[in-house]
């Protein structure tokens, strides 16, 4: 069971057309990640990683090539399917948070939980225990606005846990932070990913690579380096 | 995800942006408000109309009959007292029948003398027919009008120019040279247009020929037991008048046709006022729908993170045709409830009371209703189908 890949990148090639100009983003990735991974995507600007990261949390579909998560091939699902793996199967972190500003820290957590359609009272529970896990238990009833870079961020990863995802992507998230703040985050993710939580984060930030446990490097849309620090 | 979710994040929107919400509305508050205290007006003028016309005895179970062919400029006086006679005999369902002499009397008593409006030769179905009350004394009855007793009945102004602040009943006065005795003063009714409906005096049909010097009848009036008699009472006159004069020389009225105009009156105010509420509601709607695709440009990085998190495209529609509905909805409502206001406000200061247009009320919200899902759908259906990596990207 463990040897099954929890993502399997096969061949994916993505062009995006912008206008009329054809940009190749990924020219050609194979990639398995297995259960309990955590694996930083390092590269150069333009080099696919975000790209990357979007397809494997089903935002975006490759233009040739197969993602499958759990085996099962993304392509073949429906538009409704990919937006009920993106709610549980797959948890989002962003570089700049994306909390919806108006909403209370309590109800940006619970923005999964509604789509999920649990009722009020359930997820608020679920919500207010989330934000105890990642602590800022005092803070639900703040917005964005009121909260440091750092505590908005801890409450995306609330938000990206909602569901209980099996993975973690994870996009520059210590990006908009000093290093201390940074680092206290990637704690918390290595804290998850000893939960068995896959972890999978875009960064350009050395020091943050080394602590995953794999790394891989991305140039021009193809793999160029795959290295495991530890296991 | 059920339909309350979307419905309540709607809400929060409309909200958290209020002046826009209110100004977006306000085309479709001012149409449904116009509509609605328009019709109100309306409705509670015809109703006063129709109340009036009720308590004068003119109920929609009645007819008049009318000397001469209809249409015709010539007044040509073809009705008699026998002709009276003939229906009170045998039209079926008959409730009341009530022929009307009319000529001119001058009255004296003592030294004064008099002359009314009118001076009636009427039957004693008078005060039952027309729901006419005397303020003094007594109407005469079928016993006096039958054996033409010399008895008359006066209206109020009759009364104050004769008699000034005595009492009329039992006193003896002459019209035209005949003797009659004062029996009773009719209650007030005020004036019906510019005729002021006191200014009269009745005496029995039998002696209009002695008094006014003619037995022509210058109007009949018939009220049936039940307004669905009516056209079999008009086919049972017709028969009868023709079967005695040989030819048709008199026209039939009915109060349905009277309701009949006022009711197309009305009607006409209604669907005049009803196109430009349609005007304002479909220029209200285009309005909304601009305000919407505003909406959606502005939200597009909010609907990326929503799509990201796990919204499908269904959550994103509903929420924003629920906000277009919403915006329409309450628009109507808060016009239903202006337009009511300021029914009420004028009819007030007429003096006459506004009845709540119930009908044009369900109408507003369904029209509202249909607007907001129409003008709604496709900035919702833009907002659903956005990419939402490009949507992430978005910078406001």
């Amino acid at each position: 069971m463990n040897n099954l890949p929890v993502v399997r990148i096969d061949k994916v090639k993505k062009v995006y057309h912008m206008g009329k100009v054809e940009v190749l983003a990924l020219q050609e990735i194979t990639l398995n990640i297995a259960k309990g991974e955590f694996v930083s995507i390092m590269g150069p600007s333009g080099c696919g990683k975000s790209t990357l990261m979007h397809m494997i949390g089903c935002l975006d579909r490759p233009t040739q090539g197969h993602i499958l998560l759990d085996e099962v091939d993304v392509d073949e699902l429906d538009d409704n399917s990919l937006a009920e793996i993106r709610n549980k199967k797959v948890g989002f972190v962003f570089q700049t948070f994306n909390l919806l500003p108006k909403l209370y820290a309590i109800e940006n957590v619970e923005l999964p939980l509604i789509y999920a359609g649990l009722g009020f009272d359930e997820r608020r529970k679920k919500a207010a225990d989330l934000l105890e896990m990642v602590g800022l238990k005092e803070r639900a009833f703040h917005r964005p606005t009121e909260l440091s870079g750092g505590q908005s961020q801890r409450v995306a990863i609330a938000r990206a846990l909602a569901n209980g995802p099996s993975i973690l992507l994870a996009d520059e998230p210590t990006g908009n932070l000093d290093s201390r703040t940074g680092d206290e985050i990637i704690h918390l993710f290595k804290e998850l990913n000893d939960r068995g939580i896959t972890m999978i984060i875009v960064t350009h930030d050395q020091d943050i690579a080394n602590q995953s446990k794999r790394i891989v490097r991305l140039k021009d849309g193809l793999v160029i380096a795959d290295e495991k620090l530890r296991a | 995800m059920s339909l309350i979710e979307p419905f309540k994040l709607a809400l929060k929107s409309i909200f958290s942006n209020k002046l826009r919400s209110i100004l977006t509305t306000l085309g479709v508050i001012i149409g449904v408000a116009a509509v609605i205290t328009l019709v109100s007006m309306g409705e509670g003028a015809k109703s006063y109309i129709l109340n009036q016309i009720g308590a004068w005895g003119v109920g929609a179970n009645s007819l008049t009959i009318h000397p001469g062919e209809e249409n015709s400029h010539m007044v040509e006086l073809t009705l008699t007292y026998e002709d009276a006679l003939a229906l009170r005999q045998k039209v079926k369902n008959l409730q009341y029948l009530m022929p009307e002499f009319v000529g001119r009397g001058r009255l004296i008593y003592g030294k004064k003398a008099y002359v009314p409006g009118f001076t009636m030769g009427v039957s004693a179905d008078y005060p039952f027919a027309y729901k006419q009350k005397t303020a003094e004394g007594r109407f005469f009855s079928a016993a006096d009008e039958l054996g033409r007793k010399r008895v008359v009945v006066i209206g109020k102004t009759v009364a104050h120019n004769l008699f000034g602040e005595l009492s009329p009943v039992g006193e003896n006065i002459k019209i035209n040279g005949v003797g009659f005795t004062v029996v009773g003063v009719l209650e007030e009714k005020g004036a019906i247009l510019t005729y002021d409906m006191d200014d009269m005096a009745l005496i029995p049909s039998t002696l209009s020929e002695l008094v006014l010097g003619s037995n022509k009848i210058w109007e009949m009036f018939i009220t049936l037991n039940s307004e669905k008699q009516v056209d079999q009472a008009i086919k049972d006159v017709k028969k009868i008048l023709i079967a005695r004069h040989r030819k048709e020389d008199f026209h039939i009225h009915t109060q349905q046709g009277f309701i009949d105009i006022i009711n197309n009156v009305l009607n006409a105010m209604t669907g005049i006022v009803s196109a430009i509420a349609a005007i304002s509601l479909l220029v209200g709607g285009i309005g909304i729908m601009n305000i919407m695709l505003v909406a959606v440009t502005e939200r597009t990085r909010e609907i990326g993170i929503r799509k990201a998190i796990g919204a499908k495209q269904r959550d994103i529609f509903l929420q924003f045709v629920f906000e277009s509905i919403l915006i329409t909805m309450s628009g109507a409502l808060i016009g239903i409830a202006l337009g009511t206001l300021s029914a009420w406000g004028i009819m007030a200061y007429i003096k006459l009371e506004a009845v709540i247009a119930w009908g044009a009320a369900y109408t507003a919200c369904l029209v509202a209703l249909l607007v907001g899902i129409f003008f709604g759908v496709y900035p919702a259906m833009r907002a659903a189908r956005l990419d939402p990596v490009e949507a992430l990207r978005f910078e406001a």
